[in-house]
């Protein structure tokens, strides 16, 4: 008896592609989501200027009764420049790519660029604050390095902080429920941290952390928030930035941008922003070989109230990060 | 061909690693050197293709008249780079010795250190023994003088031998090997923060800087001195005067790269104290200052390809024209012209870039 087996009679077809794509990792983009928005007008030159007026000298010391005025003041004011900058990347696709494979190139191509786009912004927007916003270093923890992995204290320091410097706080808090494990949340600082000291958050636990789930209700709280530590919400993303082995013991040094409304601000230019641009093979040549598929972007960024904002930096209480 | 980059200019050798900014990253590179062809000495021509790895380069090298000879180098080539992100860093770099005295400070390296002028490098695990050692330093962006292959300075002097500011000496010290590295790109944006090692007092306040700050004239400026330094006078806020506002300088001269003068009457104020012994207490940080505005009302702008950013020793934006102080990104891409093959400082070489579209 003969059987017939894939050996002698194989399939005509051999592979098949999954109905759907994999995923992507993606990082959270966080900091985006704290910065004040503004649009820089088009024909408006290439510097979008902000102007803070400055608090005048309350008038404390009382007329008496000599009927002369007292001195006038200047009004005085601050200004804050930025120069928008242009951004772009693409790619050239040959039309045989795109007649010839079966899936969508085109189509997973555009996803990629937009989300490159987006996290372009995020980028350019995390390492501006890491080279404009001033520090204060963690000194609450006891691993013994400068600075110190976080103890709930630089919590309180870097809130007391931009309490004093009259900042404004994101969230209002989150009254308590009576609903077994959950705290009531102050009103809160937003917090831009690093995943990899989400342990020493939840090491926290018990004096001072309150995890996201513990939360009387989830429901205003980001994908991105890991908890809160008194009047600071923390959002965490593997791309805060991180400096390695720079610390005074050669640990890593995670820098943790804590700050209140209007702290940073990021710039479109109008009518510029995302830009996804497809140019036909029929563009590329004499034989119209090749697409391209291309995104462009115009932003800028500015600290516009520097008394708003604290990168708080710190160590971790061990330093090993499994891969 | 459409998908081609090509470009070709001249720039004038650092002497060491020397950046060439191109709106490309390259994949091949070639320059020549007049220069030393003429002086029958040294490096007359090099090139690179980027299947040679980053750090490579073939050279000729002229030694006396028509005895040219062509070899390869595994380091100290061209490297093509793309500066986008912070915090990114060159080797670890083990030091021997970090000896106190007068600024500027030395530090010597196990090996060849590779920096130049302008570089900004970070010190960890500078410790001696429990109490003694360079502890203080560490943390802290420093920009780097040349000595020589193993030598640097940086412009801070620990004469005083205050605590964790006394010398570092690798073979005796207590379970650790210093270190520095390259902050490969410290200027991505500007202007910034900049940590403060002095500051003399007086009708106006002159603050010298670890590494460049980048203020220019009329840039407005915060400060953020912890109280162990003592100047906390000159600290923006609290204002005892206006309730919450913030109390701001200008900055009325340049002297250089790392000092400036601000127009605040500092006359009386607590004096500046650094090296400090307490540098390393947990959660000290460094004194800082910081733009935070400008004070120009129009006009006074850069003009195409200004300003200049100390990067790798002083190269412009590629930016258009800005107004001076305005916050301005200096993220860049191109290729560097390393020290082995760079020449004798002041050079002028002539260099080719391509970018091939099949590789």
């Amino acid at each position: 008896m003969s059987i017939t087996t894939t050996g002698n009679l194989g399939p005509l077809i051999l592979q098949s592609l999954a109905p759907a794509m994999l995923y992507v990792p993606t990082p959270t983009m966080n900091t985006i989501v704290f910065a004040d928005k503004v649009s820089m007008p088009a024909n408006g030159g290439t510097i979008c200027r902000f102007m803070r007026p400055r608090a005048l000298q309350p008038p404390t010391v009382q007329l008496g009764n000599s009927g002369i005025d007292p001195p006038a003041q200047v009004p005085q004011r601050d200004i804050i420049d930025a120069q928008m900058a242009f951004f772009g990347t693409g790619c050239i696709i040959n039309e045989q790519v795109i007649l010839q494979d079966q899936e969508g190139v085109l189509a997973w191509v555009s996803e990629r660029l937009a989300v490159a786009m987006r996290q372009a912004e995020d980028l350019i927007l995390r390492d501006y604050i890491l080279s404009a916003a001033s520090q204060i270093a963690a000194g609450g923890g006891t691993n013994g390095d400068n600075p110190t992995n976080l103890g709930v204290t630089d919590f309180s320091l870097v809130a007391a902080t931009l309490d004093t410097n009259n900042a404004y706080k994101f969230m209002s808090g989150i009254e308590g429920d009576n609903r077994f494990g959950t705290g009531p949340v102050r009103s809160c600082y937003a917090m831009l941290s690093s995943t990899e000291i989400q342990p020493d958050f939840d090491s926290l636990v018990g004096a001072g952390f309150l995890s996201q789930w513990n939360y009387p209700t989830n429901t205003n709280a980001l994908p991105s928030e890991y908890g809160s530590v008194y009047n600071i919400r923390i959002f965490t993303s593997s791309e805060a930035p991180v400096a390695r082995n720079a610390s005074m013991n050669g640990r890593d040094v995670y820098y943790n941008t804590v700050c209140g409304k209007q702290a940073y601000t990021h710039i479109n230019q109008d009518g510029y922003s995302m830009n996804l641009i497809y140019r036909d093979p029929y563009y590329s040549g004499m034989l119209a070989q090749n697409a391209t598929l291309a995104v462009k972007f115009a932003q800028s960024q500015a600290i516009t109230q520097d008394t708003a904002i604290r990168q708080l930096i710190c160590t971790r209480a061990g330093n090993a990060v499994n891969p | 061909m459409e998908y081609d980059r090509q470009a070709q200019g001249q720039v004038t050798s650092l002497g060491g690693a020397t950046p060439v900014m191109l709106p490309f990253i390259p994949s091949y590179i070639e320059i020549s050197n007049p220069a030393r062809a003429t002086a029958v000495n040294g490096v007359t021509r090099a090139w690179w293709l980027s299947e040679m790895g980053n750090g490579t380069a073939m050279r000729t090298t002229t030694v006396a008249g028509p005895t040219d000879g062509t070899s390869y180098i595994a380091t100290t080539g061209f490297e093509a780079f793309i500066a986008y992100s912070a915090k990114l860093y060159g080797p670890i770099l083990p030091i021997t010795t970090v000896t106190a005295g007068a600024a500027p400070t030395v530090v010597v390296c196990a090996g060849n250190h590779n920096l130049v002028t302008g570089d900004v490098v970070v010190f960890t695990n500078l410790t001696q023994t429990a109490t003694t050692g360079m502890q203080g330093l560490s943390g802290i962006p420093w920009v780097v003088t040349y000595i020589n292959a193993t030598n640097f300075s940086i412009n801070i002097d620990t004469s005083a031998g205050a605590t964790f500011f006394t010398t570092y000496n690798s073979g005796a010290a207590i379970d650790n090997t210093g270190s520095c590295k390259k902050i490969l790109y410290p200027f991505l944006y500007a202007p910034g923060v900049a940590d403060i090692s002095a500051i003399a007092l007086g009708a106006q306040t002159t603050v010298t800087t670890t590494s460049p700050h980048n203020f220019v004239v009329g840039q407005e400026v915060a400060f953020r001195i912890p109280a162990p330094y003592g100047t906390v006078q000159l600290n923006s806020l609290p204002n005892i005067t206006i309730p919450g506002s913030p109390v701001y300088g200008y900055v009325t001269a340049v002297n250089s790269a790392v000092q400036i003068v601000v127009n605040i009457n500092s006359t009386g104020y607590t004096a500046f104290t650094y090296p400090l012994t307490a540098r390393v207490l947990a959660g000290l940080a460094a004194p800082q200052i910081l733009a935070v505005g400008d004070n120009n009302s129009g006009s006074n702008q850069f003009g195409y390809l200004s300003p200049i950013i100390p990067t790798f020793g002083g190269a412009h934006t590629i930016n258009g024209p800005a107004i001076a102080g305005a916050y301005l990104n200096n993220s860049a891409m191109g290729f560097i012209i390393g020290s082995g093959v760079a020449g004798t400082a002041g050079d002028a070489i002539m260099w080719r870039a391509c970018l091939a579209p099949i590789r």
